[in-house]
């Protein structure tokens, strides 16, 4: 099966190995894209998270052959030549990673809830780092990235 | 603060003590950051791994053939490619692969190499293997009983280790005791759970073999490898990786990276092999479960007078770095406070269970579940606050322990007064809230600890470039704890240069020097001071070629910010360190500039006996939480947890904040949510939903605040920090959970059930044990060898219908299976490794199928391929049914709820899912398409009756709540986290004008085959009340038949559905009374 997205903003065609091929593999190992990971392969840990048509979505648990024509996003996708996504810049700044794994989930999950609601409610912000583990953390800066990534989304709207 | 010793001031510090960027974070934010997983070498293969079902069991046979010639397989390896060599880091005891025998559920015995990962894993499960069960030893009592089995044939009585020793005149201190506690307690397997799996990529070339790991400990890890691939350690090189989370784990005691290298041996080609999250399950190292029996002796006024304890440890299969654990389990608490004496006798037990190992902490969590406790228990006997107690025994700097532990810095009396300043303890143990309690309790480690040899040091090489910059070389790498930037930040302080101008290199054997890697809270001090010996050195000589230069004397010169020039000259007179470099190599007889630096930990190699001062430094934490229990469940919730850390100065203070955080963290899943069901002695179902780890919805706040200390032998006063802010936090949750309803929990893990017994003996009065079922998951089955059918075809198909029409007709062809969201197929794909059949049908683009709407009449219509996301963003679902809503909510997350379809959350019939459970409370109505049409069916009929050959879901009915009404959902799931629950509950209730009820309806699931529905007709026309609520839903009780397993016993499910049927019933009520108030 022949599958087209827009892949960070790039037109992609994959043939699929068999039609039941999950997105994760299609982004890791067929486009060697490997900045999305793979945690438990049940959509239990979220670090595979991506952005497909602006809703987060757990790539380990994606059928490829589902996101014909659709538009995805990865971690490789945000950062311009020059400049990180303020997302990315606040987890910086923050120290919001340890070992970094789960990072690309994170990063995600939090571009998309933000992408949508540029200023959520402190339950918004914890049910969406909720949805990607982080082993190393203890999720306290990973919550002031998101604050973080806010004051600086909206610095950079002002400016 | 400790004033005894003068210390050096750290104000003047310009880079030590400074939040500066980390260095590993902008890979880690671009996706640049490259682990193990990441790997693609040209022509390389993918590897699977063949594990023992059985929990001891001879080999008779091993019949790879089939899975040999396979296409696409390129190496099949068992026992026999083997060097027959067993490996370990104290008492080698483990093969590469299986040879004889296999001893627990788990254990290697063949492995595959192939094109890729899907043949690799198709390919093991045609090995064939012949088992001759044997007898398991599958329980400490199990393995240590008259005549029990033998794990290995070397060890009599199962005894992999022993010690014992007296210091002091322990029984004179008891009986000078005026108040003596004691007790048993025992903690529980913890897996590290780090978020990448181990793994390595293996390649052979020349003779050697290359191996990228994602290991802590590169030399460690290639001394061993060596040995058990029966190669001389030359041959051997490790390159680390980025490593995503260790925490002990990947401390080169598994047999991933050796399979890895013999595939690639035979096959000629790298080798990747990753393992799966269930194999991260059943052959990583996971904490070492202890039995702990512990006495103290004390005299009136609270001073300690002895101690003594008795301790087994589960070593599993296999014994690794146990040996050790146990020597920190058993004697380093005995450095934590001014124990006059003390005695113990420790063994460790070998036993038919999956191998345990280093886990952060090391043994000492164990001890302090079990001594912490104890303490609290004493506090209470004495009479006096828990702090009290603690701080008028806490160490201070220059004591000595009975095993010779030299105490050098130590703030512990300060960290005791943090932490409970942090917590609040004063105010809150004056006003009490009912059901709250608050515990502390309090921790020592290591920095480092001569375990391996008599060596305990780390190299390092600073060369400083011409270009300016100067670059780390060591050893000694980066789990995701801060050492690259640390090391970083001590180098450019000693230099004198700015961070962003130091460089550090990443671990790889044949390069740096020898290092001992990430373990026992050793990088900071160890590799800390060997990076600033030899930052002093390459500076001496920097001054030395600038005094040259500048033609003055070493000591008349200063380096600023990366600048040399006259300590009392202008600016303007200052060089670039670049232009001095440069001007000392480019002449005749030019030297680099390259400092060489070596720390050796000053301590010493215990003896069998363990005394013998471990380690130069030690750390200290003390730890306060604050929790609450919902008495009518059991149910532990943690307010908030603090910890007050000795860790010296502190080099990065973000870094050193998220280590306690992280640390705390894993205290926390320790204590309450982390663990398995077991069956035959392994998990029933390894996966991250069985074993959930916190997540951020059920973080407590935590407080972290470090003491103000200056440890005289460190890098700039520094000491580690990774380990010691988990060890205390079990502890001190059980001593909180004690103050709040004075139940006293001593074995791990804390689990609401336990506590909800302890509070309601008579609910468990009648209770039958069941026998264990064996598991049904599909992980077991295959491990089992319940292979799917030799017909399961790897390869599958997927038409993607446009019309309900065409997708019934796709349905009725042979093997064919819907497809809406795709999320169960893709579960079931990751965990048979099988599609569900050859032909996939995908219904989500049937624009029918897409509709969703809310009609003139109120009714809610929605076609079966709606995500439940779509669903959740309506708003005037919340409005018009509040059940759907909190189901929708309870689902989880946006990306669950994007993935899992209407249609897909109802058809299979499951009266766990929340959605449908929602809806039976409420009116709803399924239409059905088939191969005869249409039909429609209420969905309690529908859960009757199932759904005919060939048919499908198309849309669900839901009708408008009469006005006065109110609906409810409630998941509960006792640890907190996003699981299968323990039971689920949605109400309905409608009132009539006067008040009275009109209708009542509980829907109850997880608890039996299929979902209790109960109308309450006793209610109508009747005013409700609570009472009559708790009454009726008695109920339940009858027709709930719940399974035990991890979400606790039968009996326990069965008060909690009638306890959350009658919540749920009581709010749909007041949520109804509230319109009858309102009108």
């Amino acid at each position: 099966m022949l599958v087209k997205f827009i892949l960070n903003g790039d037109p992609v065609e994959v043939a699929l190995k068999n039609d039941d091929r999950l997105l994760v593999d299609v982004l890791r190992v067929d486009l060697k894209m490997t900045g999305t990971k793979h945690g438990c392969g049940i959509g239990a840990c979220g670090t595979c998270t991506v952005i497909i048509d602006g809703t987060p979505v757990a790539s380990c648990l994606q059928l490829a052959a589902l996101v014909d024509g659709a538009e995805i996003r990865t971690i490789e996708g945000l950062a311009g030549a020059t400049n990180l996504h303020p997302v990315q810049q606040a987890f910086i700044n923050c120290s919001g990673l340890q070992c970094g794994i789960c990072t690309p989930g994170h990063i995600m999950a939090a571009c998309a809830l933000l992408d949508k609601t540029p200023d959520p409610t402190t339950q918004q912000i914890r049910n969406s780092m909720d949805s990607v583990y982080c082993r190393c953390t203890g999720y306290s800066r990973i919550e002031e990235s998101y604050r973080a990534a806010i004051a600086l989304a909206r610095k950079t709207a002002s400016a | 603060m400790n004033t005894r010793n003068p210390r050096p001031s750290t104000a003047g510090l310009l880079v030590v003590g400074k939040d500066v960027p980390r260095t590993d974070a902008l890979p880690k934010v671009t996706g640049a950051a490259q682990y193990v997983a990441d790997i693609h070498l040209p022509g390389m293969l993918h590897a699977a791994v063949l594990r023992s079902p059985h929990p001891h069991a001879r080999i008779k046979r091993i019949d790879t053939g089939a899975a040999a010639t396979l296409p696409g397989v390129k190496a099949v390896v068992t026992g026999a490619d083997t060097a027959h060599k067993k490996w370990g880091c104290f008492r080698p005891d483990l093969y590469p692969l299986a040879i004889e025998k296999v001893r627990y559920v788990g254990d290697e015995v063949a492995a595959v190499a192939a094109l890729d990962p899907e043949t690799a894993r198709a390919a093991v499960d045609l090995i064939k293997v012949e088992y001759e069960v044997l007898p398991a030893v599958l329980s400490l009592d199990a393995s240590l009983a008259d005549g029990a089995p033998l794990v290995h044939d070397d060890a009599a009585g199962n005894i992999a280790h022993e010690f014992k020793f007296e210091r002091g005149a322990v029984d004179d201190g008891f009986n000078a005791s005026d108040v003596i506690v004691e007790g048993t307690w025992e903690t529980a397997r913890q897996w590290h759970t780090s978020l990448e799996t181990i793994g390595c990529v293996a390649q052979w070339n020349n003779g050697r073999v290359s191996m990228w790991c994602n290991t802590q400990t590169p030399y460690l890890a290639r001394g061993r490898y060596a040995v058990a691939l029966g190669v001389p350690e030359a041959q051997v090189r490790v390159i680390q990786t980025d490593v995503g989370g260790g925490f002990g784990g990947k401390s080169g005691d598994d047999n991933a990276s050796v399979i890895a290298a013999l595939l690639a041996r035979k096959s000629g080609k790298a080798v990747k092999l990753i393992h799966t999250r269930e194999e991260e399950f059943l052959a990583s190292h996971p904490r070492m479960p202890m039995r702990y029996w512990v006495r103290l002796g004390f005299r009136r006024d609270g001073k300690v007078l002895a101690k003594e304890i008795k301790m087994l440890a589960d070593n599993g299969a296999y014994t690794g770095k146990s040996q050790a654990i146990v020597g920190a389990a058993t004697v380093r608490h005995d450095a934590l406070y001014k124990y006059p004496c003390a005695r113990a006798h420790s063994k460790l037990v070998y036993t038919n269970l999956v191998p345990t190992g280093a886990f952060r902490g090391f043994g000492n969590p164990s001890a302090d579940w079990a001594v912490e406790q104890c303490w609290d228990l004493a506090a209470e006997k004495l009479g006096m606050d828990v702090i009290d107690l603690l701080r008028m025994n806490a160490v201070e700097d220059g004591d000595v322990s009975p095993h010779n532990h030299k105490i050098t810095s130590c703030e512990l009396r300060q960290c005791i007064d943090k932490a409970a300043q942090l917590i609040g303890w004063q105010e809150k143990r004056k006003h009490r809230t009912p059901n709250r309690g608050l515990g502390f309790g309090c921790s020592i480690h290591v920095n480092g600890r001569r375990s391996f040899g008599d060596w305990d040091g780390s190299s390092a090489i600073v060369r400083i470039n011409d270009d300016g910059r100067a670059v780390i070389i060591t050893g000694e790498g980066e789990i995701g704890q801060g050492t690259l930037t640390v090391l970083r930040q001590i180098a450019a302080e000693e230099l004198g240069l700015p961070y962003e101008d130091v460089d550090i290199t990443r671990p790889d054997t044949d390069v740096q020097p020898y290092a001992l890697g990430a373990l026992a809270s050793r990088v900071t001090y160890v590799a800390g001071n060997a990076v600033k010996r030899a930052a002093a050195v390459a500076r001496g000589q920097l001054m030395a070629a600038a005094a040259a230069q500048f033609k003055l004397a070493p000591d008349e010169l200063t380096i600023i910010n990366g600048e040399i020039g006259p300590a009392r000259g202008r600016e303007t007179e200052f060089k670039s360190v670049a232009s001095v470099v440069r001007a000392h190599i480019y002449q005749p007889n030019g030297q680099p500039i390259i400092g060489i630096g070596n720390f050796d930990n000053p301590s010493e190699f215990p003896d069998h006996s363990r005394f013998g001062n471990e380690s130069g430094a030690y750390n200290f934490a003390a730890q306060a939480v604050e929790v609450e229990v919902d008495p009518d469940t059991g149910r532990v919730t943690v307010l908030e947890m603090a910890s007050a850390v000795d860790c010296g100065t502190v080099i990065h203070p973000a870094a050193a904040e998220g280590q306690v955080q992280g640390a705390m963290t894993q205290g926390l899943g320790l204590a309450l949510i982390e663990y398995f069901d077991w069956y035959n002695g392994a998990p029933t179902d390894p996966n991250l939903k069985d074993y959930p780890i916190p997540s951020a919805e059920m973080m407590p706040r935590l407080h972290v605040a470090f003491a103000d200390s200056y440890e005289p032998t460190g890098p700039f006063g520094a000491k580690g920090l990774g380990e010691i802010a988990l060890d205390a936090i079990p502890a001190a949750i059980a001593n909180a959970i004690a103050d709040a309803v004075g139940v006293r929990i001593r074995e791990l893990p804390i689990t609401a059930e336990k506590i909800h017994r302890a509070l309601h003996p008579n609910a468990y009065a009648d209770e039958h044990s069941a026998a264990p079922v064996a598991p049904k998951s599909s992980v077991w089955t295959r491990l089992s060898g319940g292979k799917p059918s030799g017909g399961r075809p790897l390869k599958t198909e997927m038409t993607v219908a446009t019309t309900v029409s065409e997708a019934i007709a796709a349905l009725q062809a042979s093997d064919a299976t819907l497809v809406s969201g795709g999320m169960s197929h893709a579960l079931r794909r990751e965990r048979t490794g099988y599609p569900l059949s050859r032909r996939l049908i995908a219904v989500g683009r049937i624009p029918e199928l897409n509709a969703l709407a809310i009609d003139a009449q109120g009714i809610l219509r929605a076609g079966s391929a709606v995500r439940l996301q779509t669903l959740f963003d309506e708003p005037r679902v919340m409005h018009g049914w509040q059940a759907i809503a909190e189901a929708l909510a309870a689902v989880g997350h946006t990306r669950i709820r994007y993935g899992i379809t209407i249609g897909g959350s109802i058809g299979p019939l499951i009266g766990g899912f929340d959605l449908p459970l929602a809806l039976l409370a409420l009116s709803t109505r399924v239409t059905l398409a088939g191969p005869l049409g249409l039909r429609v069916r209420t969905l309690p009929e529908l859960f009757e009756t199932r759904l005919l050959q060939h048919e499908m879901v198309t849309a669900i009915e839901v009708d408008p709540l009469p006005p006065r009404s109110g609906s409810c959902f409630y998941k509960y799931m006792p640890r907190h986290v996003l699981e299968i629950p323990t039971v689920n509950t949605a109400a309905a209730v409608s009132l009539n004008p006067d008040g009275t009820c009109g209708s009542a309806r509980v829907a109850v699931g997880s608890v039996s085959r299929k979902p209790i529905i109960i109308e309450f007709k006793q209610f109508y026309g009747n005013f409700m009340s609570a009472e009559l609520v708790r009454a009726a839903v008695q109920e339940v009780r009858t027709l709930a038949q719940p399974q035990s397993d991890v979400r606790g016993s039968a009996a326990y499910k069965i008060e909690m559905a009638v306890e959350f049927a009658a919540r749920a019933l009581c709010i749909a009520w007041q949520r109804a009374a509230s319109h009858v108030k309102a009108s």
